[in-house]
């Protein structure tokens, strides 16, 4: 029941934290690592916006105990851009109209990094799937689906 | 929504988890994937003492096709191991389709083999928050002596949602039960209890460890078919599962399983016979499709009325002996 000190690796940085096994990965990710970009939304696995990617796979962070994370390499919206450029993947997101309120938008876009560092190339039934898990009420799907549609084919490699 | 207070530990091995177990009884929880047991933590309808993490046990995460003649796969594998497995998507086509039709992507990145198995029943009035249930009688889930979906009812009715059951029960599978000391086959079809309170046979010192497909089932022609309110990510409102085995020319043994609107996976014994006596005419999956509505027996409104819920047996009846049915070579995906 007591506090245990875990070592995190987020975004390629070690983090020495104390967490209580009851904190979920959002919880500390968002309330001790103070990195709120990570959003917190239905706390009950449907929406998708807690969405972090845990050794490649993208995964909920609200239902993933923060302790069961040592030792895995965290990936949240913070650590696929710098300061000075933006990931593929968001720019398509801002040049395609796929934001709106944005409240989504971290969840969604790593869920498409999820799928696309798996399957550079994916079909739209493909896209469809891994974006199954994500929920936007007010961009509309078709804009998102097109935003990382056209992520994966970025200018100049097209065909 | 916090989780509740608990304390963690982490098994090094089998033994060890089934050790605590033994010692912690009814106290004590498995958590593999998390995407059943934390969203019940939450509504505090789950509040163990002892959660024990098995993510990642090697001798749950296994998936070999061993001497005896069967796929044995870990409880622990996750769902999305096994759709990407290349042969279990050759081999078990309807059981690859049921696991890949499960939640979102998300969830199957998460969700363990296991713990679908083990699914929790749910309910209209047990998955709410403690506040909401507070406002009622104490069910029979939650210990209580009322049922608030069938008033009256002596038993629980909350509904068994796992997908991967039925297409498993129709291929003749067998989960491998182990508790301290000791290992038993329980026939999947025999795993369930028609009781939402206690939907499995599995005592608290008990757990999974294993489940075993037999691959001679293989050679069977399977079907799958779900229906839920978006194909994205929601729970089934009904699915169904076939098998036809093709022993020469007439057909062979057909075994039909539905699940989604009850607290057990429906085996349909008499519709099956139907089609026995009669073949695959047109008349008999007509008449098959009417038996099934009559072999359900009480059905709840939970999620779906109760008069949908026979409507969605004779349809998924029907196309499931459609399906199953068509020539081999045609496309048989949808």
């Amino acid at each position: 029941m007591e506090m245990r000190i875990i070592s995190l690796t987020v975004n390629d940085t070690a983090y020495e934290v104390a967490v209580k096994p009851w904190q979920t990965l959002l919880e500390v990710i968002r309330d001790e690592l103070g990195l709120t970009g990570t959003k917190r939304g239905c706390e009950i696995g449907t929406c998708g916006v807690c969405t972090v990617i845990i050794d490649g796979k993208a995964i909920l962070s609200c239902l993933t105990l923060a302790l069961e994370c040592e030792g895995r390499s965290i990936t949240t919206i913070e650590g696929i851009s710098t300061a000075e450029s933006l990931h593929p993947l968001q720019k398509s997101f801002i040049e395609n109209g796929a934001v709106q309120c944005g409240y989504c938008t971290p969840g969604i876009i790593m869920t498409g990094k999820a799928l696309l560092d798996e399957n550079p190339d994916p079909t739209d039934d493909e896209i469809k799937e891994a974006l199954a898990g994500t929920f936007c009420r007010c961009t509309g799907h078709i804009k998102i689906m097109e935003a990382v549609k056209k992520a994966s084919h970025p200018a100049g490699e097209k065909e | 929504m916090r989780l509740p207070r608990f304390g963690y530990i982490k098994p090094s091995s089998i033994e060890e988890c089934l050790n605590l177990l033994q010692e912690y009884g009814g106290k004590a929880r498995l958590l593999a994937g998390g995407t059943d047991l934390l969203i019940n933590m939450k509504y505090r309808v789950a509040s163990p003492e002892l959660v024990m993490g098995i993510k990642g046990l090697p001798e749950l995460s296994q998936i070999v096709m061993d001497d005896k003649g069967y796929c044995s796969i870990g409880a622990g594998i996750t769902l999305s191991e096994i759709v990407s497995h290349k042969q279990i998507a050759s081999d078990f086509p309807a059981f690859h389709k049921a696991v890949q039709s499960v939640a979102s992507k998300h969830i199957r990145n998460m969700a363990t083999l296991g713990g679908n198995i083990c699914l929790d029943t749910r309910c209209w009035y047990y998955n709410k928050s403690k506040w909401w249930r507070d406002a009622r009688e104490v069910c029979h889930k939650m210990g209580g002596r009322e049922c608030h979906a069938i008033k009256g009812s002596p038993r629980c009715h909350a509904i068994n949602s796992s997908d991967t059951v039925p297409v498993l029960i129709a291929l003749g599978a067998r989960v491998k039960v182990v508790r301290k000391g000791q290992e038993r086959i329980v026939q999947l079809k025999d795993f369930f209890q028609d009781n939402g309170a206690r939907p499995t046979v599995l005592a608290p010192e008990e757990m999974i460890s294993a489940v075993l497909i037999p691959r001679e089932a293989s050679s069977a022609r399977p079907a799958f078919i779900k229906i839920a309110m978006r194909k994205g990510i929601d729970f089934s409102m009904g699915s169904i599962a076939g098998l036809l085995a093709q022993n020469g020319k007439g057909a062979g043994e057909l075994r039909l399983v539905l699940n989604c609107i009850g607290s057990a996976p429906i085996t349909l014994k008499k519709t099956v016979l139907v089609i026995a006596e009669a073949g695959f005419t047109d008349a008999a999956v007509e008449r098959a499709a009417l038996t099934a509505r009559s072999e359900l027996g009480a059905l709840t409104n939970l999620f779906t009325s109760a008069g949908y819920k026979r409507h969605l047996a004779e349809v998924l009846v029907k196309r499931a002996l459609n399906e199953l049915n068509e020539l081999p070579g045609k496309n048989r995906s949808k």
